[in-house]
């Protein structure tokens, strides 16, 4: 498959080898920040929806 | 008691309008698109009115749904989830109620102008360039407020659906920048900068982003937000957050492409298009099961909480949809689904189940608490369920069926190798009962959403209004005191700088635009030039843009792919050489009548004249309507030299002072088409009609490589 999407590229050569590293860096830089991340840290982030700041005055919240 | 506690309110005000706004323009565009459907099996359903027709309401309802619909829900959630996620209120009220009036006023201008005529033709972007400035406008009052908002935070850290908004507001700013780029020829008129090919690949690359930063990142920044909220617990992995947006965004923007395979645009970029297109399924689906393993252990909620139940067939319908697509890009596919009622059934799935059951999902979570109520009743809430679900079914299935029968039929040969269907229209006959199954699936879904909107009244009506919600929050620390904040190889660091967030996601999704789009502009190679490729005369000019204005892309194609079963039924395939000239390109993407690419000369001028007055005549059994006012609109000429002067601007060799002899140029091609059409015992049509302007350019279409003996494709390397 790669080696067909290369053929195609007629006259600007790398052109696909540089896109899908691209890609493959990305996708695996991603994994490399979201791994390195503590559990503390993701837990903190991830209750973020779940807290809205403290209600001043009962009765008029949301939550 | 904490010293740096602060005190501040939330706006309600805007979340509610915005609220009250998509479910007003969600019912207009849910009942847009059922009228055009039931066109489809009954013509006179436009009334015989030229600001009715299929093919100028059919842009109506694309952008009613997607950018007053899914657009209003879009900011509703945003407003009122970025407040609480930024412990902050909106950076300024004044700005919010700008993006708010500027946005409805835009829809309004969008339902003036499309029924009127006045579009650039171009899917999904359609409106003409003044409101295209408007857009422009509000989007970035938007982006400032949005900005504005997470500056001024007291969280450091931004939550992934913060992310999300962020490479919304960006990417839709480039997208909608670079694709609308036009030279004005009139206040309500213009001509795209680019041409042909070039114009197919902004164009796709545009309208395959706007859905997934339109419809999509919008919406599973509103998913990563209330889902947790109505499930009372964090989502389900923070670490596959992370992945599914960088890839989502990152892929996303290269899969442009797959909407022209087999098309004149070059096989590399069809095969990124490709490519790029199944590696999608990976963040994708990353995302839906993010959302789907959040309800674990709480499934017992989703039976109780009807917010629950739209959000779980929302994430499913996106699921899907996502899976589809990605198997849609796959050429061999796409050969048998492209330019059939599959496409709509998978867009259905999307815009129905991901969006729609999305925002009807926020907005039963939303009204009880804006109104400091319960809902006013579940039960309401669960025959909108059910009653949107069947419509859905009832939707995609029939046009699953129909544009698998449609593609079958268009490629089917007998044993002794002729086509089996030549007729395009017994293919179309065969296609009616499953549009009335289909109206019938959009009537259920206009009957949920009216009773979401009467329980949603009601819901208003128990309650009292809470406009505003104090609540405290500490202010955010200048300092750095977190452990690993300042390590730049943390995630953690990337997501409290916003302003780090917003470049790496603009670069994200600006290399695969550049890399598409770089080649196509500098190489040559990409558009092999055709030397009997002429530009368009002054009527042929007129005709096209009145051809523009009856939104004919909406059905008919000009691009026939290079398989036996479209070259054997319309004629010699499409080369990127032929469209040069195009401003814009008019491919389409969609074949409920025949492709015209070939058209010219196929039919003497009568014909046309015929058909157009009565397509039935012509046609037994045709759907097509009625277009009788085109004989009777006298033909406007005097808007003709601005739009041979904006042609010439972007590229089109018209020679300098063309515009003196235009006139005379098309008096003469007029009378040669009166006098053709005498030949057809038509003796009655005067020269000066919008018909005769029509024909010109039909009879033109695909006849430029007709006319030379030599080989047809010049390359620009020999």
């Amino acid at each position: 498959m790669i080696k067909n999407v290369l053929s195609d590229i007629g006259g600007i050569g790398l052109y696909g080898v540089i896109s899908i590293c691209l890609f493959f860096a990305v996708f695996t830089g991603a994994l490399f920040l979201s791994l390195r991340m503590k559990q503390s840290v993701a837990d903190h982030i991830n209750s973020l929806p779940l807290e809205d700041g403290e209600p001043v005055q009962k009765g008029v919240s949301h939550e | 008691m904490n010293p740096n506690l602060e005190t501040f309110k939330y706006d309600n005000r805007i979340v509610r309008a915005f609220a009250i706004a998509t479910v007003i323009w969600g019912l207009v565009g849910f009942s847009a698109g059922l009228l055009i459907a039931c066109q489809l099996f009954w013509p006179e359903l436009n009334l015989n009115l030229q600001f009715t027709t299929f093919g100028r309401l059919r842009p109506l309802h694309t952008n009613a749904v997607i950018f007053a619909f899914v657009g209003n829900g879009m900011f509703m959630g945003i407003y009122y989830s970025l407040q609480r996620l930024c412990k902050a209120r909106m950076f300024s009220d004044t700005l919010s109620w700008v993006n708010f009036w500027g946005w409805q006023a835009i829809i309004v201008s969008a339902a003036v102008t499309l029924p009127l005529g006045l579009t650039s033709s171009k899917e999904y972007a359609e409106l003409e360039w003044p409101i295209d400035i408007a857009i422009a406008v509000i989007w970035v009052v938007f982006a400032i407020n949005l900005f504005g908002t997470i500056f001024k935070r007291r969280e450091k850290h931004l939550y992934v659906a913060v992310w999300f908004y962020i490479a919304t507001a960006i990417t839709v700013a480039m997208l909608h920048i670079v694709n609308s780029l036009a030279v004005p020829a009139g206040w309500f008129k213009s001509y795209s900068l680019y041409a042909g090919v070039q114009d197919a690949l902004v164009q796709w690359w545009y309208a395959h982003n706007a859905v997934a930063f339109f419809l999509t990142t919008s919406y599973l920044g509103l998913m990563y937000y209330f889902l947790p909220k109505a499930a009372e617990r964090p989502v389900f992995s923070y670490r596959l957050s992370i992945i599914h947006f960088w890839a989502l965004i990152f892929i996303y923007i290269w899969a442009g492409p797959h909407h022209l395979l087999y098309t004149a645009l070059p096989d590399w970029a069809q095969s990124l298009g490709m490519a790029f297109s199944i590696m999608l399924i990976a963040p994708s689906w990353g995302g839906m099961l993010n959302g789907l393993l959040t309800l674990r252990g709480a499934w017992n909620k989703v039976r109780e909480e009807p917010m629950l139940k739209f959000m779980v067939v929302a994430l499913t319908a996106y699921g899907m949809a996502t899976l589809e697509g990605p198997l849609l890009s796959i050429k061999s596919v796409n050969a048998l689904s492209h330019y059939t009622d599959w496409t709509i059934a998978h867009v259905h799935t999307g815009a129905l189940g991901w969006n729609g059951f999305l925002t009807f999902s926020v907005l039963y979570w939303l009204f009880p608490r804006l109104y400091n109520t319960k809902l006013y009743s579940v039960k309401l809430a669960n025959w909108h369920f059910w009653l949107g679900l069947l419509g859905m079914m009832f939707y995609v299935i029939p046009m699953y069926w129909s544009g698998i029968t449609q593609g079958l039929m268009w490629k089917q040969f007998t044993s002794e190798g002729f086509m089996q269907y030549p007729n395009f229209l017994e293919t179309v006959l065969q296609l009616i009962p499953m549009y009335k199954l289909r109206a019938i699936g959009g009537t259920f879904y206009i009957l949920g959403a009216c009773l979401m909107a009467y329980n949603l009244y009601k819901t208003a009506k128990a309650g009292v209004f809470v406009p505003e919600v104090e609540v405290q929050a500490p202010a955010l620390k200048t300092e750095v005191a977190a452990h690993d904040g300042n390590d730049p190889w943390h995630h953690r660091w990337i997501e409290s700088k916003p302003l780090v967030m917003t470049g790496f996601a603009l670069i994200a999704v600006l290399i695969g635009g550049l890399v598409e789009f770089i080649p196509m502009w500098i190489i040559k190679e990409n558009v092999p030039t055709i030397a009997a490729v002429k530009p368009y005369t002054p009527l042929e000019v007129l005709g096209r843009d009145i051809y523009i204005r009856e939104g004919c892309v909406g059905c008919h194609s000009q691009m026939i792919r290079p398989f036996r079963s479209e070259t054997e039924r319309y004629g010699e395939y499409s080369k990127a050489g032929e469209f040069v000239f195009d401003h814009p390109f008019l491919w389409g993407s969609k074949r409920t009548g025949p492709d015209l690419h070939r058209i010219g000369g196929k039919y003497p001028d009568a014909w046309h004249y015929n058909h157009m007055d009565e397509p039935q005549l012509t046609s037994p059994g045709s759907i097509m309507p009625r277009y009788p006012w085109l004989l009777t609109q006298k033909l406007e000429t005097n808007s003709l030299p601005a739009r041979i002067g904006a042609l010439r601007k972007i590229g089109v060799p018209y020679p300098g002072g063309f515009e003196a002899t235009a006139q005379t140029n098309l008096q003469a091609q007029a009378a040669k088409i009166v006098e053709n059409l005498k030949q057809g015992a038509i003796t009655n049509a005067p020269p000066d009609r919008e018909i005769i302007a029509l024909i010109a350019y039909l009879q033109r279409l695909g006849t430029d490589i007709k006319a030379t003996n030599a080989p047809p494709v010049k390359t620009a390397a020999n």
